[in-house]
């Protein structure tokens, strides 16, 4: 075999190497699937900083009711390989007073944990986080002072809400702002 | 006007006993088509009816059955999952 035929397999091959590496996974197609097929309301909008690649993004929530109205809250979507048969991950980035979510960003919805199911899809998952700034849900929490403060007098509850979406402080906590 | 055959080709048709439009809830695909890892559809990519009355492509719902979140149950009703043996 003269150099140059060698360069030339060499090249074949790596086409080929390339070619298997892009092929398109079980997770990626059920996701497009899903993500094309999303019928969100008004009050949410995806975002794909990376357009080729669907298996993150992000969602934007604008409740336009309930005690958050008038935020804006932000959640990425990690997707991993194992999809659909392990559910999405999802955070939200920013730090927020809520009982459901930590200030980490974790988020506790139950089809996001135990009550997944492959059969559920990303509209589903996205409903369901909409559904925790409408009904935010004492029991079961992760930030337990939020919770606890909704048990005991939601008027307190709702006050410390709209402070921390101010930015402001709740029981020596900061927040961020997250008004529109 | 005679005519003499000389050569035909048979063309068969298949498909699986499940309403035509339906797809798996798995992966979303049509019960005549394949999982998203077989490449051809047929008896290699067969569909399971479960007792429950949900079907899926036999190998997507046997990934699932295999998750140990799964606990058993049907993805669709949560029902344990269960099939009769053909």
């Amino acid at each position: 075999m003269t150099s140059t035929q060698k360069q030339q397999q060499q090249a074949a091959n790596n086409a080929e190497g390339g070619a298997k590496k892009k092929k398109v996974t079980a997770a990626q197609l059920r996701a497009q699937k899903d993500i094309a097929e999303l019928s969100l309301p008004p009050t949410m909008r995806t975002h794909f900083p990376d357009p080729d690649d669907i298996l993150n993004f992000e969602l934007k929530i604008e409740p336009d009711e309930g005690i958050y109205k008038g935020g804006l809250f932000k959640f990425t979507f990690s997707i991993n390989n194992n999809f659909p048969h392990e559910p999405p991950k999802v955070r939200c980035t920013q730090k927020i007073y809520h009982p459901n979510i930590d200030l980490d960003g974790n988020v506790c919805l139950n089809i996001l944990r135990e009550d997944w199911k492959p059969v559920l899809n990303l509209n589903a998952v996205m409903v369901g986080l909409q559904f925790l700034f409408l009904e935010p849900n004492p029991s079961d929490p992760l930030n337990k002072e939020a919770a606890e403060d909704l048990r005991l007098t939601k008027e307190s509850f709702k006050r410390n809400v709209r402070q921390s979406m101010q930015g402001g402080f709740v029981k020596s906590v900061q927040f961020d702002r997250v008004l529109k | 006007m005679k005519v003499t055959i000389k050569t035909y080709n048979a063309v068969a048709y298949w498909r699986w006993d499940a309403p035509s439009d339906d797809v798996c809830g798995i992966c979303r695909v049509q019960f005549d088509g394949t999982c998203p890892n077989c490449r051809f559809p047929g008896d290699d990519c067969p569909i399971l009816n479960g007792k429950c009355g949900h079907s899926f492509h036999l190998h997507c719902v046997n990934d699932w059955i295999q998750t140990e979140s799964s606990r058993g149950l049907c993805p669709m009703c949560r029902q344990k999952f269960e099939f009769e043996a053909e």
